[in-house]
């Protein structure tokens, strides 16, 4: 049996906890103007990137399809045109979609991949009102041209990309805080749509 | 086992478990009776060792050395292990070498899923490579023909492909070109690899080195939906796979237990010849012509349409005015149920034969396809199979290379086979080299049933001298015995095609309903004959997947179903019943001919058996024919060929005579809507032996004219080709191209050189800078 003093300690303390975070910085933000910045392993939607030169890094090899346990991904693979060239090497992804309702954001598709092309970056806001708009596909994945990363491998087919290590440090290779919508491709859309431009 | 004398066997022990195999058994296949995997890539069983790759390195006790399963034979008391220490050791060591060298660019290679380089780096490799320098850089996406892609760089120099086309084909283009690391698989002359069984190189390849055109990165082998089913594309009935991605089929693979029918092998029509299911021309829904225009209308009115025209013949003039042909597109229980609604409405004007082959069944003495490859002597008559029969020309071939065969033909057609050939000119020649033999195979085109009644005759005695005659007939249309057991053919007192184009052209024929046939580029008849009986029908029906020339006719076009789209039977030509499969789904719009039929009856309120009635009936046994061939019952009044004549070999002071013979990529259906296939369509051509080239001075690239001797047909701008082995004072042109119909020509017929342009006088093809 406890003290009268004693409960009297615990009332005291229990207020002065309560008392001290009233005085302490809301850990609440006014979103969307003001945002948080994420986990660095944060898990968002997907982006497909390029190499420095614009060539996209995905070769439409469909290892992500294959290793997506939700079966969120489809690819068809397509041959580069010698005078369209799309990836390094011989084949490119023909046709890339990712169903992102179906995804459960695991980033089994950005281990399996072979050249670190498909990426989970920290953009999370993706509401619309169709389920149709869900499906993302090369148009809204892809990073501008200018916004590649990392040397092509040598243009030997199937050459291996000597910039493994340090690309896939790297979250994502556009501006995470532009626009409010999944890419860049996107959010310029968007922003196109409602009459404004970005920058 | 216990007593001497053949057939010996032999007892071994493999992984501890006694087996006992025939003498002369590979430990490769020994090994197989006792469910352990001995990993192999240049082995093949129907290519027999070669010993090149060594991965399938054993330990065999009492041999001091890792021995190579494919190449050794078993010994009685042999102790073998397939696996363990030593074993795994000695594979990772070999697998280090093929890789020493390799890309390993699986993510972007075809084979990835299905390779076994890949299965058994999983399996013996060591992870990471010890070889210090970069890896040997060699060419990529070679172009090694219309249909194949080689990547050398992944080629493990099993030599596979070169053995296949050395001991299967005999056609002997395929070669591996330099040595050593500069190894590259290139075709001995430099020119294009182009074969009719191309294709099956990329399924031996047990990597990703040989790849087909048509299916390059299209999909995964986990992507695909896999269907057995029967090729349709010739009478032959090739067992294979279709394998379907999100609607569309990707690519067929032979099936390699099929050894009854295909031998394991496809050939290049029936495996690339996928493409016209989807093309943008295929006809989607019924088409009603309005004066010279066609509307689209729904199905029930196309129905009502159908039933009402046929009404009114068989109201106006009885059912002798109505007509049925069925194409080899029909399935048997199609045709079941196409004769019986027929036999219901009391028409009895119905064929199948809408080209040249007048018979579809061999017959009395008829053969299977293991009886073919047993014959000592092999004789075809008229065009040989290689074109029209591809895979069962493969067999031949066996026949000839591994079983010492001999092949003669008699008709004055190149043979075509890459197999020593003895051309026959005369039945006494024919009955000389007979003496002496067995076992005779007798493959004969189905076309001159005059020439196939003397045959018969000859077959009769030879029979009753004692020897064994087995006869196979391998005509052009792929389910024709099918229609031909089911009662596709007139019955009592009706009329062939032919005589349905007769009745036509005299007003006598109201209605017609052609189902997947185009007689306007087949019938012997000519096209424009054809096509101008054809106008005079008042009603003419064509269930068709394309607007064919045959079709652009019709009042009605109904919109069909291709082979890869419905279910059922066909009957090839060895007489086997095969079962069809649905690999895909078809178009919408689009009805199978036993649908459209089960609405017409429907329509008619006519009674047609139900569908375990029609299924009984499509898949019983083949009933023993009493028959031979040529027999009476197929005459029709079809003036016959000169196919005979010819083979005599006298030819007019200065004539020259037309052989007409196939191309298995020539005709105007569904070779000629797939444009994936464009670069295999054979050109019209004129080939010409070097002694009548340089007789009538024409010369290889020239474009001519012929011309029937009487003048009315004529073929026009022929490429001149010349072949050596093409026999003088004959002019052979291929049958069935939309471009240059030859249908009104028959063999042995008189021609006439027309206008010609010399090659140089041609606009230049190529210019250099
Ligand atoms: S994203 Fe990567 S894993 Fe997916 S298809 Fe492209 S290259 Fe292959
Ligand atoms: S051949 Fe096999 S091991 Fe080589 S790249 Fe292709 S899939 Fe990979
Ligand atoms: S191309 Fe393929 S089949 Fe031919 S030798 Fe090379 S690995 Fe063997
Ligand atoms: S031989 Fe005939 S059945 Fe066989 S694959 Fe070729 S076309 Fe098809
Ligand atoms: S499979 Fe035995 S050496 Fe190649």
């Amino acid at each position: 049996m406890q003290s009268f003093g004693g409960a009297v300690m615990a009332l005291y303390r229990g207020f002065a906890t309560t008392l001290q975070f009233a005085f302490q910085k809301k850990p609440t933000v006014q979103y969307p103007s003001v945002r948080k910045q994420h986990a660095p392993r944060f898990h968002g939607l997907h982006e497909l990137r390029r190499y420095a030169d614009g060539k996209e890094r995905c070769i439409g090899c469909e290892l992500c399809a294959i290793a997506c346990p939700a079966n969120a991904i489809t690819v068809i693979g397509a041959e580069n045109a010698p005078d369209d060239r799309r990836s390094p090497g011989e084949r490119f992804a023909g046709r890339y979609e990712i169903d992102e309702l179906r995804c459960i954001f695991c980033g089994l598709c950005e281990e399996a991949c072979p050249t670190d092309a498909i990426v989970l970056t920290p953009r999370f806001e993706m509401a619309d009102y169709r389920r149709g708009s869900f499906i993302y596909s090369k148009d809204r994945l892809l990073v501008p041209p200018d916004a590649g990363v990392g040397a092509p491998p040598d243009e030997r087919p199937g050459g291996i990309p000597a910039d493994l290590g340090w690309v896939t440090e790297q979250k994502s290779t556009v501006d995470i805080a532009r626009g409010y919508d999944a890419t860049y491709n996107g959010a310029k859309l968007k922003d196109e749509h409602k009459g404004l431009t970005l920058q | 086992m216990t007593e001497a004398g053949p057939p010996q066997s032999v007892s071994l022990t493999i992984d501890g478990t006694p087996v006992t195999v025939p003498a002369g058994t590979l430990v490769v296949e020994a090994a197989k009776t006792v469910d352990t995997d001995v990993p192999v890539y240049c082995y093949h069983p129907k290519l027999g060792p070669a010993g090149l790759c060594r991965i399938c390195l054993v330990e065999i006790e009492r041999l001091p050395k890792l021995q190579i399963a494919c190449n050794t034979p078993v010994a009685e008391g042999m102790v073998v292990h397939t696996h363990g220490q030593k074993v795994e050791d000695g594979r990772r060591a070999v697998m280090e070498f093929l890789l020493l060298n390799h890309p390993l660019d699986c993510p972007i290679c075809d084979k990835g899923g299905e390779c076994d380089l890949q299965d058994f780096s999983m399996a013996y490799g060591q992870g990471a490579s010890r070889l210090a320098d970069a890896k040997a850089s060699k060419p990529k996406a070679l172009d090694l023909g219309p249909t194949i892609v080689l990547d050398d760089e992944r080629c493990i120099v099993c030599q596979r492909c070169t053995r296949f086309d050395d001991i299967i084909t005999r056609e002997r283009s395929l070669v591996v070109k330099d040595r050593g690391q500069r190894d590259v698989i290139a075709t001995a002359s430099g020119e294009p690899y182009r074969s009719n069984f191309s294709g099956n190189v990329t399924e031996l390849c047990p990597v990703g080195a040989l790849t087909s055109k048509t299916y390059r990165f299209k999909s995964r082998p986990w992507d695909n939906h896999r269907t057995a089913t029967t090729c349709t594309q010739c009478s032959v009935g090739c067992q294979l796979f279709v394998d379907e991605r999100y609607g569309t089929i990707a690519r067929t693979m032979s099936v390699p237990s099929d050894d009854a029918i295909s031998d394991g092998w496809l050939c290049d029509r029936g495996r690339y010849n996928i493409g016209f299911y989807a093309d943008a021309r295929r006809i989607t829904a019924p088409l009603l012509r309005r004066g010279e225009q066609y509307v689209q209308i729904g199905w029930d009115d196309a129905v009502e349409a159908w039933a009402a025209g046929l009404r009114d013949a068989l109201g106006a003039a009885g059912p002798q005015a109505v007509g049925v042909l069925g194409g080899g597109r029909l399935l048997n229980e199609e045709i079941v149920l196409l004769v019986a609604l027929m036999q219901e409405l009391g028409v009895t004007n119905l064929d199948w034969r809408a080209g040249r082959q007048r018979q579809a069944t061999p017959g009395r003495y008829a053969g299977t396809y293991a009886e073919l490859e047993a014959a000592q002597l092999i004789l075809a008559v008229g065009r040989p199979p290689s074109q029209t029969a591809p895979v069962l020309d493969l067999r031949i071939r066996k026949a000839v290379s591994q079983r010492g065969a001999r092949y003669v033909t008699y008709g004055g057609h190149a043979a075509g086979s890459f197999v020593g050939v003895t051309p026959l000119r005369s039945a006494d020649d024919v009955e000389n080299v007979l003496s002496g033999v067995e076992r005779v195979a007798v493959v004969w085109d189905g076309i001159d049933l005059e020439l196939g009644a003397r045959l018969a005759s000859a077959i009769d005695g030879w029979v009753a001298r004692g020897v064994s005659v087995t006869t196979y007939l391998s005509g052009e249309a792929n389910n024709a015995r099918g229609a031909e057991a089911l009662g596709m053919v007139p019955r009592s007192g009706g009329l062939p095609f032919t005589g349905m184009l007769d009745a036509a052209q005299n007003g006598r024929l109201r209605s017609l309903s052609i189902f997947g046939a185009n007689p306007v580029l087949h019938h012997p008849l000519g096209g424009a004959s054809v096509a101008n009986a054809l106008e005079r029908i008042p009603f003419l029906v064509v269930s068709e997947l394309f607007l064919t020339e045959t079709a652009q006719r019709a009042h009605l076009i109904l919109p069909a179903r291709t082979g890869f789209e419905k279910a059922g039977h066909v009957i090839n030509l060895a007489g086997d019943v095969l079962p069809v499969h649905q690999a895909h789904a078809a178009p919408p719009g689009t009805l199978a001919d036993g649908d459209m039929l089960v609405a017409l009856a429907a329509e008619l309120a006519a009674e047609v058996p139900g569908p375990e009635d029609v299924l009984a009936r499509a898949t019983a046994a083949l009933p023993a024919a009493t028959h031979g061939f040529g027999d009476a019952a197929y005459s029709e009044g079809v003036t016959a060929s000169k196919s005979d004549g010819m083979a005599a070999g006298k030819p007019g002071g200065g004539g020259l005579r037309i052989a007409v013979g196939s191309d298995i990529f020539a005709g105007g259906g569904t070779i000629w809507f797939d444009e994936t296939l464009a670069e295999l369509r054979p050109d019209p051509a004129a080939t010409l032996s070097p002694a009548t080239a340089a007789r009538l001075d024409v010369h290889i690239g020239d474009r001519l004219d012929l011309l029937s001797s009487s003048g009315d047909d004529s073929l026009q701008g022929l490429v001149v080709r010349i072949d050596a082995g093409a026999p003088d004072d004959v002019v052979a042109v291929i049958d069935g191209l939309p471009e240059a119909p030859a249908n009104s020509f028959a063999d042995g017929d008189n021609v006439v050189l027309g206008a010609r342009r010399a090659a140089d006088a041609l606009e230049p093809a190529l210019v250099l800078p």
